[in-house]
């Protein structure tokens, strides 16, 4: 249940990172231009952390599994 | 699977956003006590502006401003609430953990571009809601994945009763929401541009405004701080709450009657005096749940006062209590109209909100955080002295700060009405200003002393978690049982 809610936070963030890059690439003003930067970076690095997190739990429980195993 | 069983599960609390959230808070609050240095200097020597634009105290003031509201005390918030809504309830924070960390990421996403944005001159001019319109939009997203964690934790959890301090918590999230919504309709000149144009105009835009200005006193600085006394005293002083009954009466009186008291910050404008008047009569109405909470947060200390000696997390907590009291004394003082006269636009208001921020905000927030690092990191706080220097280093500096501040806005209240024997002003402008230097300078010191302070817990707290000492047992356990906080 929880790996599907991480899905459903990724999706929104990389939503979220696209309406920033179309900030940028219309943008009127300094501020828009650092906003919509600045989100595009946001959900680049978020959803990276989100694909690292899964990552090491998978490899922590995958550890644990194999040390018991060897007892 | 029986109920019992069920019931018998240990949960596996989501600690990790509540860490980072108290990591954010104590490095918010370094900055906004240097940012407030630094203003606080500029307005004794204006030569600091450095002439240069985003320098300028109109810049560096909302940044000061939100890092102390938003960034400080709404990293506080958050963090406690999910810590508390947890324990209280029995139950994981709902939603997972990618959900609670957008929220945490969000949040300080919306804080570094709202601090980016003022310092680059962007801003809607309204106080406390400075943030232009795409600013806001986000700050909405946040706020609603929020309110979803927390709601969906209550309707999850395992306990029968919902414990007070959600109720205040939960008041905080729906209101804050409500507020910044609605205080925020505006309409930008394009989807591509920061600038955008208030939906109100004229005085109905300043009462909106003001309705938002003192809610977010009300339900931001208030009512979710609350919610941190009704857990975090108890827990510390392995008490009970004096009186729950008291708790809930003080709960739906203090929602009732704050939000009909934003009026009083119009006193004698071109708002109807009808309203100036409700608002002011609200705000006298306040007194009653505000001390009924404030004798209900000391009282719960009865039997464990000499706590007081030993446990400087709690020493900050009751003070906090004790300047929530004294603020909510003097605030409807200040909302009655002939008061208000010689009060407004005055240091006497700047006074007033330090007292409240510094001495109830920060303090009950640094009890609340010596009282979680240790019972995060499962370590024993690093030195009870070092909490004890600031404990007196901050509470003399608010000293210093409040009552430079009584003296500089009365005196400057009674200068701008003085009339001569022909009926002309007395005194120019510029004089009062010369008058109140001195008292801009002892200001000053007092906010160096409250960021000295500062400096010392983040030293302290820094130092307890990365303590070598073996994992002590978790105060959650041998702070007097786990009922008197709800769980």
């Amino acid at each position: 249940m929880e790996s599907v809610a991480n899905v459903l936070v990724g999706v929104m963030v990389a939503g979220f990172g696209i309406v920033g890059l179309f900030l940028v690439a219309g943008a009127a003003d300094s501020e828009m231009f650092i906003f919509g930067l600045g989100l595009a970076v946001f959900a680049v690095a978020f959803n990276f952390g989100l694909v690292k997190r899964h990552f090491d739990k998978r490899d922590a429980t995958r550890g644990a599994a194999r040390e018991a195993t060897h007892v | 699977m029986s109920d019992h069983a069920l019931a018998e599960r240990p949960v596996i609390y989501n600690d990790d956003v509540v860490k980072k959230f108290v990591i954010a808070s104590i490095f918010w609050a370094i900055v906004a006590f240097l940012v407030g240095v630094y203003i606080a200097s500029e307005l004794s020597w204006p030569a600091l502006n450095l002439g240069l634009p985003f320098t300028n105290f109109g810049r560096l003031r909302p940044v000061h401003t939100s890092a102390a509201i938003f960034a400080f005390g709404g990293s506080a918030l958050l963090g406690t609430s999910f810590y508390v809504v947890q324990r209280t309830c029995r139950a994981r924070l709902w939603g997972g953990e990618a959900l609670a960390n957008f929220v945490f990421w969000g949040y300080q996403f919306f804080i570094v571009m709202a601090a980016l944005s003022y310092v680059m001159g962007f801003s809607q001019s309204r106080e406390y809601a400075e943030p232009e319109w795409h600013l806001d939009i986000w700050l909405t997203i946040v706020w609603v994945c929020y309110l979803l964690i927390f709601m969906g934790t209550l309707m999850k959890r395992q306990e029968p009763h919902i414990y007070v301090a959600n109720w205040f918590y939960l008041a905080f999230i729906v209101t804050i929401a409500m507020l910044h919504i609605v205080n925020n309709l505006a309409l930008p000149i394009s989807m591509y541009s920061a600038k955008s144009y208030s939906y109100f105009s004229g005085v109905q835009d300043a009462l909106v405004q003001w309705w938002y200005g003192h809610n977010a006193v009300g339900f931001f600085l208030t009512a979710g701080f609350l919610g941190m006394m009704y857990y975090f005293i108890p827990k510390a002083a392995g008490r009970p709450v004096y009186s729950y009954r008291l708790s809930i009466v003080h709960f739906w009186t203090l929602i009732f009657m704050y939000i009909w008291a934003g009026p009083h910050h119009l006193h004698w404008t071109s708002l109807p005096d009808w309203t100036q008047t409700l608002g002011m009569a609200f705000s006298i109405m306040l007194w009653m749940p505000s001390w009924g909470g404030m004798i209900n947060g000391l009282m719960t200390l009865s039997g464990a006062w000499d706590k007081l000696r030993t446990d400087p997390g709690l020493r900050f907590s009751v003070t906090a209590v004790g300047f929530y009291g004294m603020s909510t004394f003097e605030g409807p003082v200040m909302s009655v109209r002939e008061v208000n006269a010689l009060s407004h636009y005055t240091d006497w208001t700047i006074g007033h909100v330090h007292s409240g921020a510094l001495g109830w905000v920060a303090f009950i927030t640094f009890g609340a955080l010596y009282y979680l690092v240790p019972a995060l990191w499962h370590k024993e706080l690093y030195s009870k002295r070092l909490a004890s220097w600031h404990y007196w280093i901050a509470t003399l500096g608010i000293v210093f700060y409040i009552v430079s501040m009584w003296v500089a806005g009365i005196m400057e209240g009674l200068m701008w009405r003085a009339y001569d024997k022909f009926g002309f002003l007395q005194y120019s402008f510029v004089e009062s200003v010369v008058a109140v230097h001195p008292f801009m300078v002892l200001r000053m010191i007092g906010g160096v002393m409250f960021l000295i302070g500062g400096l010392i817990m983040a030293y302290n707290l820094r130092r307890t978690v990365t303590s070598p000492t073996i994992e002590a047992p978790t105060l959650d356990t041998s702070m007097g049982g786990l009922a008197v906080a709800g769980e």
